[in-house]
């Protein structure tokens, strides 16, 4: 398309200046911030940092909530857009539309949504009462399965609109012929589909991981400060104690959190295509 | 291209020289909060007055605290109203200055806790709030600190976190009820620690308490007196608590940032803001207690203030050093006890 590859080079220039300059030279600038101290360079920060029992609890709930929300979204996912795939295209145009909808609407008012419906007087409590499943209202609020479903119903649209995309892509005859050949419901999706879609739950996947990781509104509304995540330990180390070493050091370790979800997931999707 | 030059900069001349003859300014640093009303009440009414431009920053103590020590070798921020023990750090940093107080005729009308209240001459208080636990007066009794770790109120209480306003007083009249109230803190928070499965919510907005109330999330939770208007409009029996170890809250003061080229402005501003009349409007729209005693407001106002020589007198401030000097050792001891 070009004549030379210093024309295409040229063209990208713009673009490529403005990133360096409004987001890698500040991004550097913030990061470098936790690799000195006093004397010099050093990964003093980071050793400080995590030998916190705190911090080390903090990093523990953040990659394990992340982690179950990225499961638990996959899951649904899957079982969400197998089944809108195979609606007829207008049935297929209003699923979709829906599963956009919350997308729309300010994780603000959404996450302030499930403080009204999972409070003790909310409806999830109701249900439990009426059915008599307990007779006490369960506290909801402010634990890790406030925190779980509130980043669940905040990401599950990205994974199923992933997998939407990626079954459409997926060979019509695939599963038929599967069938066809004897193989069971469980082997047709661990044989058949996951190979095939494994594009989509790698995106998928590290959209819903990276935003559990670094949703703020979600985890400070539902979880407060007994369920710190590193995103509102960020917050606190800022505000609170005026700390941008700790903030640099959390912003780091966020960084590689999802750079390494992603390799994962494109390893094991990599891996099953093998075998 | 050398015509262009000249004119640019003549142009750039004038425009300085006229901003210049135009009018001074003040550069004035304070909390974010009701700056609608403190523009209507205190701002527009002092330009009129002198003549003058105020720029009004705001944000967190922290933040500005940050900026003015950043700023430090050329200040640009003037007058600053901070907390009291946020004075005493902006004091031990070299920050501020030595407060005139003859330059400041409303001085004498103040209440005796807000003249001085870091005893170093370098802030004054223009208001303070009491602290104390508001409660349903239908499912409990609060008559001390104590309470809120009693069995009572198990599931059914929020607290402040250590790193807001109200944390460190609410331990200070925890520790008060215990009977060990040390500097450190570290029995009220290791109580508070023992309890924290019984704790709803450690609490960094008091705007979030009056939901959870609302939703019958929790009976109890201590509290600022600047948020208890927003309680008393619910349509639930809350009541004020009075426990029998006393209130507790906050002071803040204005301080005279150091190296300032408008001292002398700065120092009328404090003075207007002082003033009788100021410091009644601004209590009248339930914005700040009035820190000037000769502030008369009607019953149904001073019920949503701190308000009276009985009230002011009886307030368990933390002193400004204790708060300072333990700050960091508070979060540690609390991140160790509660935080996990």
């Amino acid at each position: 398309m070009f004549h030379n590859r210093a024309e295409a080079l040229a063209l990208a220039l713009p673009a490529a200046v403005f990133a360096a300059v409004v987001f890698l030279a500040p991004v550097v600038i913030l990061l470098a911030e936790g690799f000195r101290n006093a004397d010099g360079w050093s990964v003093s920060a980071y050793s400080g940092f995590l030998s916190d029992p705190l911090n080390r609890t903090v990093f523990l709930r953040t990659l394990r909530l992340g982690a179950a929300v990225t499961v638990v979204a996959a899951v649904i996912g899957y079982a969400a857009a197998f089944a809108i795939v195979n609606l007829p295209p207008k049935g297929k145009g209003r699923m979709i539309g829906l599963v956009v909808l919350p997308l729309m609407i300010s994780p603000v008012a959404r996450t302030y949504a499930w403080i009204v419906i999972l409070g003790r007087t909310g409806i999830v409590n109701q249900a439990l009462t009426s059915v008599g499943l307990t007779d006490e209202p369960v506290r909801f609020l402010f634990t890790e399965t406030a925190v779980f479903v509130g980043l669940l119903q905040l990401f599950l649209p990205l994974m199923i609109l992933a997998l939407i995309s990626a079954l459409e892509n997926m060979p019509k005859d695939a599963i038929p012929a599967a069938r066809v050949l004897g193989a069971n419901w469980f082997q047709v999706f661990w044989k058949v589909i996951l190979p095939l879609t494994r594009e989509g739950l790698v995106i998928g996947g590290t959209l819903v991981f990276t935003g559990s990781l670094t949703a703020y509104i979600t985890p400070a509304i539902l979880g407060g400060s007994k369920v710190l995540m590193l995103e509102t330990l960020l917050y606190q180390r800022v505000t609170v104690a005026n700390d941008f070493v700790s903030a640099s050091v959390i912003a780091f370790i966020l960084i590689v959190m999802s750079f390494a979800a992603n390799l994962l997931l494109k390893r094991l999707a990599t891996a099953r295509s093998k075998r | 291209m050398k015509k262009i030059l000249i004119a640019s900069t003549a142009l750039l001349l004038i425009g300085a020289h006229g901003a210049s003859a135009q009018e001074k300014t003040l550069t004035i640093s304070v909390y974010g909060f009701a700056q609608d009303a403190f523009k209507e009440l205190v701002y527009d009414p002092f330009e009129a007055k002198c003549g003058c431009k105020l720029v009004v920053e705001t944000g967190n103590s922290v933040e500005r605290l940050a900026k003015m020590e950043a700023n430090k070798a050329n200040p640009v921020v003037d007058m600053a109203v901070v907390s009291m023990a946020d004075a005493l750090s902006a004091t031990r940093a070299g920050l501020i200055d030595k407060i005139d107080t003859s330059k400041l005729s409303n001085f004498d009308k103040l209440y005796d806790i807000a003249k001085d209240p870091n005893g170093d001459g370098m802030s004054i208080g223009y208001t303070f709030y009491a602290t104390s636990i508001v409660y349903r007066s239908d499912k409990v009794e609060v008559t001390s600190w104590a309470d809120l770790l009693g069995d009572k109120l198990a599931g059914h209480v929020a607290l402040p976190n250590v790193t807001t306003n109200q944390g460190p007083p609410t331990l200070y009249m925890i520790g008060e009820a215990l009977g060990q109230n040390t500097p450190d803190l570290k029995a009220a928070i290791a109580a508070v620690g023992e309890k924290k499965d019984d704790i709803v919510t450690f609490y960094v907005k008091s705007s979030q308490l009056v939901q959870l109330m609302q939703q019958e999330e929790i009976w109890a939770a201590p509290i600022g007196r600047f948020s208890w208007e927003g309680f008393t409009k619910m349509d639930l029996p809350i009541k004020w608590a009075t426990p029998k170890e006393g209130q507790t809250g906050g002071m803040n003061v204005m301080v005279l940032a150091k190296g300032s080229k408008n001292q002398d402005l700065a120092l009328q501003f404090m003075d207007f803001w002082l003033s009788t009349e100021i410091q009644t409007a601004l209590a009248e729209k339930l914005v700040d207690s009035p820190a000037n005693k000769e502030v008369k407001v009607s019953p149904e106002i001073a019920e949503n203030l701190t308000y009276g020589e009985e009230t002011v007198k009886n307030l368990k401030l933390i002193p400004s050093a204790v708060a300072l000097d333990n700050r960091e050792a508070w979060l540690s001891e609390w991140n160790a006890k509660v935080g996990q």
